[in-house]
């Protein structure tokens, strides 16, 4: 009983002190208020969390939920209303393979994600034409000795379908051709390090990822002889990137309209967007 | 805590009105407090059922909104599971769980049960009180650490072995969640042979049984109930198991057809897609649906582990 009401006085006292907190952090100044929810794809999250945490030292009345899944439900939570800002790795005001346009929604791009195909380490081709990659998921390519490699089979990994990765990977580097199922030596992962972890370990691997994820442990393979780089990205010789995008539901307002901005400014995109391994919007130009 | 109102004899409540003329007493006091926690306990349990209720309502419904466009012999026998082209045939996670759920029986039981026996039977005291912590700890570890033991560790021994490239598959999934239900299993039988009385053994011997014709014909039949518990609940984790079984298994939507083709199950399978579907589609209808019959099996199994139980206890 003694334990019981020292419990009650501690919650009580917690809950004042944080409700106080909350009031204290709010009360300082600034224009903007309200509260922005960011739903979508995991690729951009990292981005969106640095940017909400530098915008709300800004704008301490403006607060953030943002989390991070899918691709495809950043502009679902965005036509149902759930999200203010719906984070997608493709224009999904527009249709890409496999999903519609979201009608009434405008795209708002953020950042440049470059993506590479990778091998594992084992396998000695270092370069793969639009064509080899589609025989190669396509299913006609089985072996890595019909491109210049090895004799051995190759080994698919893809992402599942509905991944922003993999749509912009059809439509970059397989030119809009499918990835078909095999029987053997196919296999789907759930996320960007699960990709990375299952062409690490797998001997004669092909997969795509996000060019930041590329480190020592796989090999990113040249596309159409070019290195995959933030360098030929800018340039423009290498094909294989999209932009990132913030959707929403007609032309952004209020708090939602000043963070997009603030996103966007060439002070966030020159730094933390550089930063993080995205390419800023205005190197595209 | 405070002793219960309706213990005390009327001598003491007499005696405890005597001593003080505020209406707040102990009494009261304790009433109160047996009174708010009588609340708290109700609304617990309360709370819980509304809870399972509502998860039950609204897998169901969001479920059973697939046979809208779907039918019913479509999702349950077709094998063609590509919901890029409009086909969502379930049968074959539904055959690949049950592929799996036998083979990891098939692995875990003989041995969880050696070790139960074991355990009860034969170890002297000081290995039964190291051993029964151990188990009690494997319980307890998360699934995503076997899985990815089973991702960095077991699958490139099996493609070594084997030769296969992959090394993903039923094989491979099956190994680990054995791993992972057999202490669930060797525990349960455990405390099950642990229970049957001294005299069942003791008047085996006493008519020239051998000790191996004791654990087989006696001790084993007459805790198979408690046995049977065990494999069940095992069971029922191995079909629910998500996360260990996806980073093994090689999520392709296909008829496990050998030991080594990438396959998925029920569990991966939603886990797999649920974050990349759009809201309103048969694709996430069906999706749910594949749930609701996940929960609709557990359900299954724990009736028979009831049915079992009250069987047990009526008997003995």
């Amino acid at each position: 009983m003694k334990l019981f009401r020292r419990f009650s006085i501690l919650t009580l006292a917690t809950m004042f002190v944080l409700t106080s907190a909350v009031a204290g952090s709010a009360s300082a100044a600034s224009s903007l208020k309200g509260k922005i929810t960011i739903n979508g794809s995991t690729a951009l999250l990292p981005l969106t969390l640095q940017a909400a945490k530098e915008f709300q030292k800004l704008n301490p009345k403006v607060s953030f939920a943002a989390s991070g899944k899918g691709s495809v439900t950043g502009p679902q939570a965005v036509s149902k209303g759930i999200a203010d800002i719906g984070a997608c790795d493709w224009d999904a005001s527009t249709d890409v393979p496999g999903f519609k346009a979201f009608d009434g929604q405008v795209a708002n791009k953020v950042a440049v994600i470059p993506f590479a195909t990778v091998v594992n380490n084992n396998v000695k081709v270092d370069s793969l034409t639009t064509e080899q990659l589609k025989g190669i998921y396509s299913g006609k390519i089985t072996n890595w000795k019909d491109v210049g490699g090895d004799d051995a089979d190759i080994v698919v990994i893809t992402r599942a379908f509905g991944s922003g990765t993999r749509v912009n990977y059809q439509a970059k580097a397989l030119g809009g051709g499918d990835i078909v199922k095999k029987s053997k030596n196919y296999k789907e992962v759930a996320s960007s390090g699960d990709m990375k972890t299952a062409v690490s370990t797998t001997p004669n691997a092909i997969g795509y990822i996000d060019l930041v994820y590329v480190n020592s442990d796989l090999k990113a393979l040249k596309f159409n002889g070019v290195a995959a780089t933030t360098d030929n990205v800018i340039n423009g010789k290498y094909k294989i990137w999209s932009y990132g995008y913030y959707m929403t539901k007609g032309q952004p307002t209020g708090a939602t309209k000043a963070f997009i901005e603030y996103v966007q400014s060439s002070k966030f995109q020159t730094t933390t967007v550089k930063k993080m391994k995205f390419i800023p919007l205005s190197a595209m130009k | 805590m405070s002793t219960p109102v309706h213990e005390l004899t009327k001598q003491q409540s007499i005696l405890v009105n005597s001593t003080t003329t505020s209406k707040f007493n102990r009494m009261a006091r304790v009433r109160l407090t047996n009174r708010l926690f009588k609340g708290y306990f109700l609304f617990s349990i309360l709370a819980l059922c509304f809870v399972l209720a509502l998860v039950i309502i609204f897998i169901g419904k969001t479920g059973f909104l697939t046979f809208n466009t779907l039918s019913f012999s479509e999702f349950f026998l077709s094998m063609n599971w590509a919901p890029e082209e409009d086909h969502f045939g379930a049968g074959l996670f539904i055959i690949n769980t049950m592929i799996l759920t036998g083979l990891t029986l098939l692995i875990s039981v003989p041995i969880s049960i050696a070790i139960a026996v074991f355990n009860a039977e034969i170890a002297p005291n000081w290995f039964k009180s190291f051993i029964r912590p151990v188990l009690d700890l494997l319980v307890g570890i998360p699934s995503i650490v076997y899985g990815y033991l089973g991702m960095t560790v077991l699958i490139p021994f099996i493609r070594d072995l084997t030769g296969e490239s992959l090394g993903d598959g039923m094989l491979a999934a099956a190994l680990v969640l054995s791993l992972m239900i057999l202490p669930t299993i060797s525990r349960i039988s455990d405390d099950a042979i642990t229970a049957v009385p001294k005299k069942y053994r003791e008047a085996a011997y006493a008519l020239g049984s051998t000790r191996l014709q004791v654990i087989f014909k006696i001790v084993i039949p007459a805790a198979s109930r408690g046995i049977v518990t065990a494999i069940i609940l095992g069971m029922t984790r191995a079909i629910g198991e998500t996360m260990a079984v996806v980073m093994v298994i090689g999520n392709t939507a296909q008829l496990a057809t050998t030991l080594f083709t990438p396959s998925s199950v029920l569990t991966s399978n939603i886990v797999m897609q649920i974050s990349n579907v759009e809201f309103d589609s048969t694709w996430n209808y069906a999706l749910h649906m594949m749930a609701f019959l996940l929960l609709a099996i557990s359900v299954l199994l724990i009736l028979i582990i009831r049915f079992l139980r009250a069987k047990g206890v009526k008997e003995a």
